[in-house]
């Protein structure tokens, strides 16, 4: 199923490239050169990239008033705007900012990460080594045995935390504070416990982990 | 400003004010004694002695060719009229007729010689006065006589009377108090509006006073309020100038980076056709140019930004292990593409600086790039907390050449240039140590100057 990308922008040069470009990774995208009729189209929409200099009402008037009415869409602002204050000022309703000239793999990878992150793409299966991943039915399964694992309720969560921000380095605050939902106190080794018996149960060797990558004194890390 | 609102015009009447009761001060002291007194008025008519040889007189003359018994009869109603007089008569023929009297040594028969010796023998000398009746010697003559201790008039010594001292000093105490008061207000209004001078609004200006008066002082402070006016209005100037600033920069780098844009979208479609090797490589060095150029314009702008002091700082206090952890985590599939060898070393405590996360971010950032474009050749970046010279400190940490070494990828003047002058802002110092081995940055800190905390 492809998911449909609402993409606002007046330069012609720039829409046309970006719009043929993401339509080449198998998006389908509705390309307009102002807000006008944003609102009309958002129905069917998956995911919005945003200008801010536009002719009429700019992006973070149309962006405010598209998360208004959508919360649950997610929206990219990318601009050549490039100021702190723009991005502070974006970043109150849209939920990525990329800043002109960018290259069109890192526009992809966000685009890939929001849709990931607002559940707009649930792959039905991740394949991952030796797992297979069903997130939706909340299934893991060892393909050299076929048995299921069993996780507990934690390590579920900060499993497909990890999985739900593919390729991203994630620091352990982070993760603490999303799947335990309350600041994380530094020195705290509970993620840490939980981690490790994570991998005692999903890694084939949980010594040299190969599925949840540690990167040194940063975070973890989920490629797919 | 009137002169009768002024606070001259208030001391000044209260100036003559005392000075026109003073005259009063003294006869209003004894208007109690006279109201409450029943006997003064009877005393008073003692004080006059004038008035009473006149009255003597005149009844004396009144007198002349009556009988004994109207003589006596007269005296008999003067000293009902006068209790507190003594009085006598002696007919022509020096003979003491009636006498009201408790003296007891008056003669019966007035010669030269007794008349001396009963003007001699009297010890208080009482105040006399002898007048012939009808005006003629042969008629005889009366006498009236008064203790002089009641014709004096009441003392107004303030050591005699404890009363009167008291009220006295009563008087001058309320004219001190009113006096004091006067300025005690002046005082604290003069106080409240140094108050209302000295203490800011977040802003950084003062209220305005409210003024009810039309004093000096309410004067003063409709100049004040006068003055703030004027304030906010260059303040709402100042700002307005500054939101154009801003705007104009902003425009002036969409305007450069749209096209920037296009030529990395036209350099990326290029990618994707059939390419000599040499076409290739050009295409590499485009998108390269690009992307120098993005950075540079990002810095120029925010060096200018910046130095004309644009940026606002807002510090908040910031846990730095947890902030630098987060940093890395996004730029470490930068340095991991490149094959750099990452070594992040934090430890495992919260150490909470003071900064404007924005603002360091951009300064890590920077240095960051600085390292990606300048020490590539090293693989090596190495960002911990180490003890600088007794502060703790971030290391960042290269293999590369060496910030000496001139590269073809200038750029980092101005890179280096807007860390050090958000550090500067920041209240913190660092510290470049460059040898063609790499190159170690510090980030401290600084401590607050005892020294200016002093003045």
């Amino acid at each position: 199923m492809k998911n449909n990308l609402l993409y606002i922008e007046d330069d012609k040069e720039i829409g046309a490239w970006v719009s043929d470009d993401l339509s080449e990774r198998g998006y389908h995208v509705i390309w307009l050169t102002s807000g006008d009729g944003a609102l009309d189209c958002m129905e069917e929409i998956d995911l919005v990239i945003l200008d801010i200099m536009l002719p009429g009402l700019d992006g973070f008037s149309i962006g405010q008033r598209l998360k208004k009415h959508y919360p649950m869409t997610p929206i990219l602002m990318l601009s050549a705007r490039t100021s702190i204050d723009d991005k502070l000022q974006g970043l109150h309703f849209a939920d990525d900012y990329v800043t002109k000239p960018f290259h069109p793999d890192e526009l992809a990878a966000r685009v890939e990460v929001l849709l990931r992150r607002f559940g707009k793409i649930s792959p039905p299966l991740i394949q991952l080594s030796h797992l297979s991943i069903y997130l939706d039915q909340n299934r893991i399964i060892d393909t050299r045995s076929n048995n299921e694992i069993a996780l507990t309720g934690k390590q579920f969560q900060i499993f497909t935390y990890l999985l739900r921000h593919p390729n991203q380095i994630l620091t352990k605050e982070q993760i603490f504070e999303a799947v335990w939902g309350y600041p994380y106190i530094a020195g705290d080794k509970t993620l840490m416990v939980h981690i490790r018996h994570l991998r005692e149960k999903i890694e084939e060797n949980p010594s040299n982990p190969q599925i949840i990558e540690t990167i040194r004194g940063i975070g973890y890390r989920v490629k797919q | 400003m009137r002169f009768r609102h002024s606070l001259l015009a208030k001391y000044l009447l209260i100036i003559m004010v005392a000075l026109i009761i003073w005259p009063f001060v003294l006869p209003a002291y004894f208007i109690p004694s006279y109201l409450l007194d029943k006997d003064f008025p009877q005393k008073a008519q003692y004080m006059d002695t004038n008035k009473l040889k006149k009255m003597w007189h005149h009844e004396a003359a009144k007198l002349g060719g009556f009988s004994s018994e109207k003589v006596d009869q007269k005296l008999h109603t003067l000293k009902e009229q006068y209790p507190l007089a003594s009085m006598f008569w002696v007919d022509g023929a020096g003979k003491t007729k009636l006498v009201l009297s408790e003296q007891k040594n008056i003669p019966a028969q007035w010669t030269l010689e007794n008349s001396i010796e009963f003007m001699n023998q009297s010890d208080e000398d009482p105040v006399t006065f002898v007048s012939y009746i009808g005006e003629k010697q042969s008629n005889g003559f009366m006498v009236f006589q008064i203790p002089p201790s009641i014709t004096k008039l009441p003392t107004l010594s303030l050591i005699d009377d404890k009363l009167l001292a008291l009220y006295a000093f009563l008087v001058f105490g309320l004219f001190l108090f009113v006096s004091w008061l006067f300025f005690f207000k002046i005082r604290k209004r003069l106080i409240h509006l140094q108050t209302a001078m000295t203490e800011t609004k977040e802003n950084g200006i003062p209220e305005k006073i409210a003024i009810n008066k039309k004093d000096e002082i309410s004067e003063l402070g409709k100049a004040f309020n006068h003055m703030i006016d004027e304030l906010i209005k260059s303040r709402q100037y100042e700002k307005e100038e500054e939101g154009l600033r801003k705007q104009l920069i902003a425009n002036i780098s969409h305007d450069l980076r749209t096209p920037l844009t296009a030529i990395r979208g036209h350099a990326y479609t290029l990618q994707k056709e059939p390419l000599s090797s040499k076409g290739k490589d050009s295409l590499h060095l485009i998108e390269n140019k690009v992307d120098l150029l993005s950075h540079l314009l990002e810095n120029l702008l925010s060096y200018t930004l910046l130095s004309a002091g644009k940026y606002t700082l807002q510090s908040k206090e910031t846990d730095i292990i947890r902030f630098i952890r987060e940093s890395m985590a996004g730029w470490y599939p930068v340095f991991e593409k490149e094959g750099f060898k990452v070594d992040v070393n934090l430890p495992e405590k919260a150490i909470i600086w003071n900064i404007d996360p924005h603002w360091f971010m951009r300064i890590l950032d920077n240095l960051y790039q600085n390292v990606m474009r300048h020490a590539k050749s090293g693989r090596y970046i190495g960002v911990q907390i180490v003890d600088y010279e007794g502060e703790t400190a971030i290391l960042i940490e290269d293999r590369g050449p060496g910030l000496d070494v001139t590269t073809d990828k200038k750029g980092a003047g101005i890179g280096l240039s807007i860390v050090s002058l958000m550090l500067q802002e920041m209240q913190f110092g660092w510290k470049i140590m460059s040898s063609p081995k790499g190159t170690q940055i510090y980030l401290y800190e600084k401590k607050e100057n005892p020294e200016l905390n002093k003045i």
